[in-house]
This record gives C-alpha cells, structure tokens and sequence, in this order.
C-alpha cells in the first residue's frame, strides 16, 4: 500500500474510525477499528465515509453557520468550492467537484466544525492503545478487537502489524471483509485473525458485479482457500438483506451449500438492509444509487433466518441489522 | 491557435434530454461553413476514454453528409454517460478492485492525439463544474446549456426546458382529466428540485388550483383553505401542482419529508439538507397529498410525472434554441472565446464566462411576472405574501 510507511517498526493506516462497545462485530463487547478505502462498490453501502481510499472533506450544514461566517468562500479555500445561492437562504453549498482537493489544512480554518475530515494516519500503537481502554469489557465477555472497513485487505500490511500485535497484547481479534483482494493479502492478514466475518452479498456473478462492481469469482475461491487454509479460524458467513436485490430464498440456499462443507464455519448471519446511512453520503457529496429502495419485512427475514436455522441444526437466532 | 483549419469535437453530458440533435445539428452545419471538421465523442468521455468499448470507434464524423440525414428531432446519435466526469472514472484496476482514478490527464491527452483543439459540450449544472474543471487544465471548451429545471442561471432559457414544459402541461391536462373524472384533488408532482420553474410555468399553463414551488414555502394549511374555496358541488375536483423541492413553511409539516439524498447528486443542490429534502421521486406529491387530505372534506391522490417528462418529441422552440445553441458556440470558438457558455439573454446570443456559470441557481424570483400571472389567474402560491 503506497499509504502505508515502509517502517517496519511503526507501520501506519488510514483509520476512519474507532468505535468502542460494539457488540455485532464478533464474540463479546469489541472495540471496532474502520480502515479507510474499500475495493468493492456496493450501491446499499451505508459507511460511503469509508469507500475512498485517501482522507476526505464531508460537510455538516447543521453545524454551520453560512452567510454569517463565510470563511470557506475566500482563499486558502479553492475558488468556487463553496457558495451561496442568491434568493435562496442562508446556507452554504458545496461544489464537491471543486472541494475535492481540500485537506486537514482547509477542514481545521472552520471554526464550528461543520466541514472535517474522514479518515486519518494512525501507527498501531495509536490504534491499539485505544482498543485496549475497554480491556476489562473484553475479558468479561469474551470480546476484543474488530478491524472493518471499506476494506481490511486494502491494507493488508497495517492490518496484519495490528491484528498480531493484538495477539500479542493479549486481545481476540476478528476481521470485517468482502475478501475482494490478491490472495497475497489474504494470506499476510489471516494468520493473525481468530474470527473472520465475511460477506456473501450475491450468487450470480453478473448480479455480483452489477450490485458490488466486481464479478465474485475470486472472492469465492478467496473464501473456500480461507476455510481450508486456516482450519482453527473461525468464520461467520454474512448477507446484507436487501429486498428485490438478494433477498430470497435462492440466495441463502446457494449460501449454506457453499459454506456448509466447510465445519469451521459457524454461523450465517442476515443483516437486514437499513438506510442508517444515508445522510453521511450527504455530507460527503457522494452519490446514493440505492435510494428507492426499502427495508426488509420482518416476515421475510424471520423465513430466512428459519432456513438457516434449519441448516445448522437450531431453532431460532437473532441475527444484527446491517453495518 | 490557427483557426481558420480547425478540428473540434462535440459531446453530451449526463441526463437525457429530447431532440439532442438539434444541438449536433447546429454545431455541425456551423462548422462545416466554416470549413472546419467536426466529430462527436460518444457517450460522454467515454468514446475516447474507454475506447475499447467502441470496436466501431469512439469517435463519430459529423460530416455534412450525415448531418443532411439526421433528423433534428431525434434523440441523439452520440449517446450519454451516466457520469460525465473524467476526474472520477470508477474502473477495476490490475488487482481487481474497484476504483475512481483520475483521468483528467489522459483525456486531454488524447483529445491532442485526435488533434481535437476545443470541445462543444451539452451539459448541464454539474457539468458545468467538470467543464470548468478541464477548461482551467488547458481544455479549450464552449459549454451549451442543457436543463430540463431551467435551473442554470446564467441563461434565460436552458435546452430541454421547453419540450419538458410542453409535456409537463399535457399530462397536467391528463391528470386534471382524470382528477374531474374521479371527484378527487389530483397532486401532481414535477420535476424541480431547487427551482420552481416548471412547476409555476406548467401550472399557468393549465391554470392549475395552486402550484408549490420550492421558492415559496407553503403553508398547508391555507392551500386546504384554497382548496374548499375551489371547491363546489359543480366543481369537485381540483389539481394541486407541486415540484419535487417544494418546502414546507412549518416544522411539524416538514416532517413529511425526509433527509435528502438526491441533494447530494449536484453540487447545485448540496448542503442545505436540514429544511430542503427530498427523498425520493414522488415523495413530495405523496406528502401534500397526504396531509391534504387530512385538512379536507374531499380525496387527495398523488401523482408522479418525473422522468416521463425527459422523454419525447422537442418542440419548435427546443428545436430552434438547440440549433441556436450549436451554431452560437461555434461562433464563439470563431472569435476566439474559451471557457464559456453559450447563454440566451433575449434577444441575444451570449458567451459568459464558464467561472461565472457555475454555483448559481435560477430561481423564481418573488417579485417574478410569472408569480404575478399565476396570481391573476387565481393560482394559490402556497401562501400569501
């Protein structure tokens, strides 16, 4: 990764975000650390925050001020980025087009913070001396730490340093990812993994590649040679349930038959569409191309889960909403 | 730059709008007169960009030939992109991951290889940005205006805006049909996320019972008022024409609408989502409709035009504006304009600069003669002012 230091003794990511008591991103209370940059493009992603790979600006209109401040429509701001409509109201807009070279140096001159930065360096020092305020949490509930993304295997080097030196500081670790990646760096993050939940968002590799942006080939094969490869890791197989998308019976059933051959995989989990995350593509002036589209019944997801159920020999299971 | 042998290129941007050809047309015969040769990229960038999508080439000769046989009606022999911005083309790269890179660089590139020294494009707001974008990277470029809002400020009249109103007031008509025939208010929503144009123009144009725009926050409480005046045993039914931007002047009726999304998609419409939201195509109408009916005797039902309006034949004043617009921008390239728009400030053709037509919304103005008409004619703005 060409964002990463070539020090070995203190390697940095891009983390978009730490976020402590989490409680569905593996076994127990886990502190979740999100890396920035994603290499699939999911059109129902609700962290858009975490797609790009570099740092970027995001806007808060309810934190600012407009017409009273106007500090972002003069210089070191790019000319144009920022404006008012004439006749209109108060508030600023922003040109994303003409923004997008802005940086730390242009978020930190706003004074009420309504323009900020996603995304930043951290070392693994850094990141873990965070994680491990909730040690106590961890050892109580068998938790630990998560790192998720975009996409864990973007980073593969940052990852693995930060995943072993968990191991090494005593902390269960598990990983987020869709596995879209080189095996190469697959194989540098998984040894350091002990809970790997992975996505299986589409059978139909044309459907794949039209939902995500990638046909699912590798990620398939990515998955098959994780499961065999590392027989005491253990997986957890998960669907974002979206309806008219991957919603239906097929899916999950194409699913379980290609996970349940596989006995380290313990679960499969369904994470009921939400739009949590629409406001944050707002503020990032991204576009969402998922906007018609609606929640899932709780009639369809209860018969859904029941046949995954039903495959691993239970009855009944609440599985979490999407992340 | 030698302009008296000129190489130039003509494309359009995102967003369908009839009788595309028209605009081909012009630039093409403009052009041609001036002895210069001209081809189309299509699809946006993409001709030249992806151009091994293109066995056939990504690059179309307007030649006089083919301009004789095209017809001005149509929709467009060069297509369109969804995106038409070079600076974030998503792509899969060598690792199989999914990826924006910038192409800014390759494109001005290869519009050199092509021997292409300026580029005509239809674009609407965003496109303008892009547009500035390029042309402050060394692109020499003229800009059409193309909005089926008539959002774009720096012009009276964008291309696209009349065939949308032509057929905004036929489905109105429609839908006042059916509204009459079924004894109940119809609440039709019309494109016009930020600028109430369309609305206001269409309501006129079918002396609607009120039209909403998002220029004037309604209050709905009196359109309820209004519309029990309307009203009457002899007439009852009604139609409320509503844009898709339209706001509400209270908070308790805000909550109908939602945090936007579609804002985001321009950067004309982005950063005013805590009180100008819109969700989703048809939300508005379902909305108005809703409540509504909650303040009335009388059924409510809404409506959504849309994107039923991007389609179609252009009328006579799309044609000739497009027409107008094509040979206007090659004018301006003949005498040696770059980075601007054609505009038509009536009775005139003019150029303004591409950094002076971006980030500027056209608006109603309150004091506009079309809200004075609406107002002679008994249409309810929404509130009274």
């Amino acid at each position: 990764m060409k964002n990463q230091s070539s020090s070995k003794s203190a390697p940095t990511g891009i983390v978009l975000n730490i976020q402590r008591y989490c409680s569905h991103d593996g076994p127990g209370i886990r502190t979740t650390v999100f890396l920035k940059g994603c290499s699939l493009r999911c059109k129902w992603c609700a962290n858009p925050e975490s797609i790009r790979k570099k740092p970027e600006l995001s806007y808060d209109p309810k934190k600012c001020t407009g017409r009273k401040c106007g500090l972002c429509l003069k210089p070191p701001f790019p000319e144009g980025a920022f404006y008012f409509v004439e006749g209109s109201d108060d508030n600023v807009r922003v040109n994303w087009d003409l923004a997008v070279d802005c940086d730390e140096t242009h978020a930190s001159l706003c004074p009420t913070g309504a323009l900020e930065m996603f995304g930043k360096v951290m070392t693994v020092d850094e990141v873990l001396d965070e994680v491990e305020k909730d040690s106590s949490f961890y050892r109580s509930t068998g938790g630990g730490m998560t790192i998720s993304g975009g996409e864990v295997m973007l980073q593969p080097d940052f990852a693995a340093a930060l995943l072993k030196e968990a191991h090494d500081r005593g902390l269960n670790t598990a990983i987020e990812t869709a596995c879209n990646a080189p095996w190469a760096n697959l194989e540098k993050v998984l040894p350091h993994v002990d809970t790997m939940l992975h996505d299986h968002k589409l059978t139909i590799p044309e459907r794949h590649k039209k939902w995500t942006g990638v046909e699912n080939k590798r990620i398939l094969e990515n998955f098959k040679r994780a499961y065999e490869t590392f027989p005491d890791t253990e997986f957890i197989a998960r669907t974002p349930l979206i309806p008219g998308v991957n919603a239906d019976e097929e899916h999950i059933r194409a699913v379980l038959a290609f996970i349940r051959p596989h006995k380290n995989v313990i679960d499969y989990e369904l994470l009921p569409y939400h739009r949590f995350g629409l406001g944050k593509y707002e503020s990032l002036g991204v576009v969402y191309e998922l906007d018609d589209y609606k929640t899932p019944s709780d009639e369809v997801v209860e018969r859904l889960r029941a046949i995954i159920d039903e495959a691993f020999g239970r009855s009944g299971q609440t599985a979490p909403a999407q992340k | 730059m030698n302009i008296d042998r000129r190489r130039i290129a003509i494309n359009v941007g995102a967003g369908f709008v009839p009788g595309m050809n028209a605009v081909i047309m012009g630039t093409a015969l403009a052009a041609a007169k001036q002895g210069w040769e001209v081809v189309g990229i299509r699809d946006g960038f993409e001709g030249l960009l992806q151009q091994d999508r293109y066995p056939d080439g990504g690059l179309v000769p307007l030649s006089p030939q083919l301009i004789e046989n095209l017809d001005p009606a149509g929709g467009g022999i060069l297509g369109q992109s969804a995106r038409i911005d070079p600076f974030q083309v998503r792509t899969v790269n060598e690792d199989g991951m999914v990826e924006e890179v910038d192409m800014s660089g390759d494109l001005l590139a290869r519009l050199k290889a092509e021997h292409i020294d300026a580029l005509i494009s239809v674009v609407g707001g965003r496109g303008l940005s892009i547009l500035y974008k390029l042309h402050r990277k060394g692109l020499n470029t003229v800009c059409i205006p193309r909005s089926i809002e008539n959002d774009i400020a720096a012009t009276m009249v964008s291309f696209g805006f009349n065939t949308a109103l032509s057929v905004t007031i036929e489905m109105l008509d429609k839908a006042r049909q059916a509204a009459q025939s079924a004894r109940k208010i119809g609440v039709v929503e019309v494109l016009g996320a930020q600028s109430g144009w369309l609305a206001l123009q269409a309501g006129i144009g079918v002396c609607a019972d009120a039209v909403l725009i998002p220029e004037i926050p309604c209050d709905l409480r009196a359109v309820a008022v209004r519309m029990k005046e309307k009203i009457s045993p002899r007439r009852p039914y009604g139609l409320v024409v509503v844009a898709e931007g339209a706001k509400f002047v209270d908070k308790q009726q805000s909550k109908a609408q939602k945090p936007s999304l579609k804002d985001s998609l321009s950067p004309l419409a982005t950063g005013d989502a805590s009180d100008h939201v819109i969700q989703r195509s048809g939300q508005m109408a379902e909305a108005v409709a809703e409540r509504l009916q909650l303040l009335i005797a009388e059924e409510t039902y809404p409506l959504v035009l849309g994107p039923w309006v991007r389609g179609g034949v252009p009328t006579a004043v799309d044609r000739q504006l497009g027409l107008a617009y094509g040979a206007g921008a090659v004018r301006a390239l003949n005498a040696g304009k770059n980075g601007v728009m054609v505009a038509f400030v009536p009775p005139d053709i003019k150029f303004v600069p591409l950094a002076e037509a971006i980030n500027k919304v056209r608006t109603v103005p309150l004091d506009s003669e079309f809200i004075e008409i609406a107002r002679s004619l008994g249409i309810f703005l929404g509130r009274e002012i």
